[in-house]
C-alpha cells in the first residue's frame, strides 16, 4: 500500500480538442513506455506547432522531446533506426507538404524493412504530421493519398477527439510504421468526449459516423464534419444518408464499406484532397469490383478539391469542397 | 584483439569471395582494392554494436559478425537460404547480427538510419556505438548533411567513415567533390580525419579512436579513408585505360599487409599461401551449397509478411 497523497481516480472521459487528445495520447504512452520518445521542430518550450507538443517537453525533459535540425530525411531516418533498435519514437514532420523532403525514409525504408529482412526487422514509428486547410492557413497541400499506395506503411486520419486519441495510442503501440495524419482544420475544432487512459481505436477500422439507408457517403478526416451537416440538411429533405469515416487508409476497412453499399446501391465519396488518384478511387474502385456484384442503382459520384495546387487566402474557400457540394452530390446520386 | 594475421586473412576471404561473386552476378559490386576499409573500419566492433557497411560487396563485415558464407552467396544467386528469404538486393545483411539493412538502391538513407541506430544507443544510456560507412558518392546526398548536422547536435555515438575510392559509378570525383570530404566535418564541429584506405592497420587505428570517443560520449566523427577502385562499379562494367588516365593508382591493401607481416617476421610466404588456399576452398564449399539451393517460387511470396 503506498502511503503518498491519495489518488484521485481520472474521471472516465472529458471533452477535448482534437489537439488535446492527441497530446494525451502521446502523454499517456510517454508514462507507461521509457521507449517512447518524441523528434521535431519547436516542440520543446514553445509547445510544438499549433501547440501540438504542449506540456510534453515539462513533463519529459530534453531527453524524451528531442528538437530536432529542420532536416526531415534524417529526422525521420534517424527515428527509423531507432526504431530498429528497440524504440518506439514519434516523429513529427511539422507539416504535411514537408513529408517529400523524407520521401526515401518513408517510402524506400521504413515500409520495406520488415519484409525485405525476411521478417527479421520491425519498425514501430510514428509519423505524424498535419494537413490541409487550418486556422492559421498555412501549408493546405494535402498529399497523403500516395501513401496507403505503399505496401508496409499504415495511414490513420482520424476525424474526431476520440479516434485521434484512440488512433495515436494504437499507432505508438503498433510494430510497423503508422502514419498519423491531423487534419488542421480540425485541430482546435469542437471538442468532443474522449475516454481517459489508455484508449485505444483499432487501425484499420471505419466509424458510422451516422446511420442512414439511402445513399452511403464515405469520407475521412476534415470532411467528416461537412459531411455530417450535408447529411442533417438531406434529412430534412427526407434522404437518410449513410456517413462512414474511414479513419485509416491503410489497411482500410473495405467490407464495412461494401456492406453499406449494398444495402443503400449508392456511393458517394467526399474528401479534401483532390479527385485525380486520391484514395476515393480506391474505394469505388473496390465497390464497383466487388462480388458478388452490387447493382449500383447510380453512378459513383465524387467530391474532392479543384484540380490545382490548393491556392492562398480567399481564393482557398473556392477551392476546396463545401457541405452544399456534398449534398449536391448526394441529391444527384439519388436522380440518376 | 584480432592480430595482423587475421586481417590478412578476412582481407583474402574479402577478395576471393568478392572474386567468385563477380563471376556469378555480374551485377555484384565489387570491393576490389577496398578491402582494408571494410576490414579496418568494422573488425573491432562489439557483437552488440550496430554495423552499417557501404553496400560495395561488404560480405566481410556479416562475415567478421558471425553471418554464414554459404547463405551470403545463396542471397546473392536470390535463393531463399539467403538472410533476407530471396525478398532483398544481395548485399542486404542479416538484421538479427546487428547490421543495418539495405532495403533499397536510394544511396544515404541508411547514413539515417543508421545514426537512428546511435539514437537508440544513447536513448538506451548504453555505451554501444554504430560505424556507418558509405561512398565518396553518397557523401553528396542531403542524408550525408542532415544526418551528421543532427549527431553532432546529439553527440551520438556513431562514426561515419566515407569509403573513398574516387568514382561514383563513372563519374570521377573531380565531378562531384570540390574539396576533401573530412574538411566537411570542421563545419559540423566534430573531427575528421583522413586516412590511407589501403593500409588496415591505419584504418582500423583511426575508427578505433573514433569509436572510443563515441562510446565515451563525445560524439561522432567523419572519417575519410582514401581507396582505390580497382575494377568497375559493378562486376560487367568494363573501365577502360584512357577513362583511368590521371588516377592515382593506389596500392593494393593486401599487398602492403603481406609486406608488413613479412617485414616483422610473424609468419611465412607458406603460411600466406595455406590460407589463400583454405579460404578459397571454403568459398568453393560454399558455393556449390548455395548453388544446390532450392530456387524461388511462388509460396516464397511472403504475402503475410509485409507487417510485423
Amino acid at each position: 500500500m503506498s502511503i503518498d497523497a491519495p489518488v484521485k481516480a481520472p474521471p472516465e472521459s472529458r471533452r477535448l480538442t482534437h489537439m488535446e487528445a492527441v497530446v494525451e495520447a502521446i502523454a499517456v504512452e510517454m508514462r507507461r513506455d521509457e521507449r517512447v520518445f518524441l523528434i521535431g521542430q519547436d516542440i520543446g518550450p514553445f509547445g510544438g506547432s499549433m501547440q501540438g507538443a504542449r506540456g510534453l517537453y515539462e513533463e519529459f525533459g530534453p531527453e524524451r522531446v528531442l528538437e530536432a535540425p529542420i532536416s526531415e530525411s534524417a529526422m525521420v531516418g534517424s527515428a527509423v533506426g531507432a526504431a530498429l533498435f528497440a524504440c518506439r519514437p514519434i516523429v513529427e514532420v511539422s507539416f504535411g507538404e514537408f513529408l517529400p523532403a523524407a520521401m526515401n525514409q518513408l517510402i524506400n525504408q521504413a515500409p520495406n524493412l520488415h519484409y525485405m529482412t525476411g521478417g527479421a526487422a520491425r519498425v514501430p514509428v510514428v509519423i505524424r504530421t498535419r494537413v490541409g486547410d487550418g486556422p492559421y492557413g498555412g501549408h493546405p497541400q494535402d498529399y497523403v493519398s500516395w501513401f496507403a499506395h505503399i505496401p508496409g506503411l499504415k495511414v490513420v486520419v482520424p476525424a474526431t477527439p476520440a479516434d485521434a486519441k484512440g488512433l495515436m495510442i494504437a499507432a505508438i503501440r503498433d510494430d510497423n510504421p503508422v502514419l498519423f495524419v491531423e487534419p488542421m482544420s480540425l485541430s482546435h475544432a469542437r471538442r468532443g468526449e474522449v475516454p481517459s487512459g489508455g484508449y485505444v481505436v483499432a487501425i484499420g477500422s471505419a466509424s458510422l459516423a451516422r446511420p442512414g439507408r439511402d445513399v452511403t457517403l464515405v469520407v475521412w478526416g476534415s470532411t467528416l464534419p461537412l459531411a455530417l451537416q450535408a447529411a442533417a440538411t438531406l434529412s430534412r429533405e427526407e434522404v437518410e444518408v449513410e456517413v462512414i469515416d474511414l479513419r485509416s487508409l491503410a489497411p482500410w476497412d473495405a467490407p464495412t464499406v461494401v456492406d453499406s453499399v449494398r444495402r443503400t446501391r449508392r456511393l458517394v465519396i467526399a474528401h479534401e484532397t483532390w479527385v485525380t488518384g486520391s484514395f476515393g478511387a480506391e474505394v469505388a474502385a473496390t465497390v464497383a469490383g466487388s462480388s458478388p456484384r452490387i447493382e449500383l442503382l447510380a453512378p459513383i459520384k465524387r467530391v474532392g478539391a479543384a484540380p490545382i495546387p490548393i491556392p492562398s487566402g480567399p481564393l482557398r474557400a473556392h477551392a476546396l469542397p463545401t457541405s452544399a457540394q456534398i449534398a449536391a452530390a448526394v441529391r444527384a446520386a439519388l436522380q440518376d | 584483439m584480432t592480430g595482423a594475421r587475421e586481417l590478412f586473412e578476412w582481407m583474402v576471404v574479402a577478395r576471393t569471395l568478392g572474386t567468385t561473386l563477380c563471376t556469378l552476378n555480374v551485377r555484384w559490386f565489387p570491393a576490389e582494392g577496398e578491402e582494408a576499409v571494410h576490414v579496418g573500419s568494422f573488425v573491432d566492433l562489439r557483437s552488440d554494436d550496430a554495423a552499417a557497411p557501404h553496400y560495395r560487396d561488404p560480405f566481410v563485415v556479416y562475415l567478421m559478425r558471425g553471418a554464414e558464407l554459404w547463405r551470403l552467396v545463396a542471397q546473392v544467386l536470390g535463393k531463399s537460404a539467403g538472410y533476407n528469404k530471396g525478398r532483398s538486393v544481395g548485399f542486404n545483411g542479416p538484421f538479427h547480427l546487428g547490421v543495418v539493412p539495405w532495403v533499397a538502391g536510394d544511396l544515404g538513407t541508411t547514413i539515417g538510419t543508421a545514426t537512428g541506430a546511435a539514437l537508440a544507443f544513447k536513448h538506451q544510456r548504453s555505451d554501444r556505438v554504430c560505424v556507418c560507412s558509405f561512398g565518396d558518392g553518397t557523401a553528396n546526398r542531403g542524408d550525408f548533411h542532415e544526418n551528421i548536422n543532427l549527431a553532432a547536435v546529439w553527440r551520438l555515438p556513431i562514426v561515419y567513415v566515407c569509403q573513398n575510392n574516387g568514382w561514383a559509378i563513372s563519374q570521377r570525383a573531380s565531378s562531384y567533390l570540390p574539396a576533401p570530404v573530412a574538411a566537411r566535418a570542421a563545419s559540423y564541429g566534430i573531427p575528421g580525419r583522413t586516412v590511407d584506405g589501403q593500409d588496415v592497420e591505419a584504418v582500423r587505428a583511426v575508427v578505433a579512436e573514433a569509436v572510443g570517443r563515441a562510446r565515451r560520449g563525445e560524439g561522432p566523427t567523419l572519417v575519410d579513408a582514401l581507396t582505390y577502385r580497382r575494377r568497375g562499379h559493378w562486376a560487367g562494367h568494363i573501365v577502360s585505360d584512357a577513362d583511368r588516365a590521371g588516377v592515382v593508382e593506389r596500392a593494393d591493401p593486401i599487398d602492403v599487409l603481406r609486406g608488413r607481416l613479412l617485414e616483422r617476421g610473424v609468419t611465412t610466404e607458406a603460411e600466406l599461401g595455406q590460407i589463400h588456399e583454405r579460404v578459397e576452398a571454403e568459398v568453393q564449399a560454399a558455393v556449390e551449397r548455395a548453388t544446390a539451393a532450392a530456387d524461388v517460387g511462388d509460396a516464397e511470396l511472403g504475402l503475410d509478411d509485409v507487417f510485423a
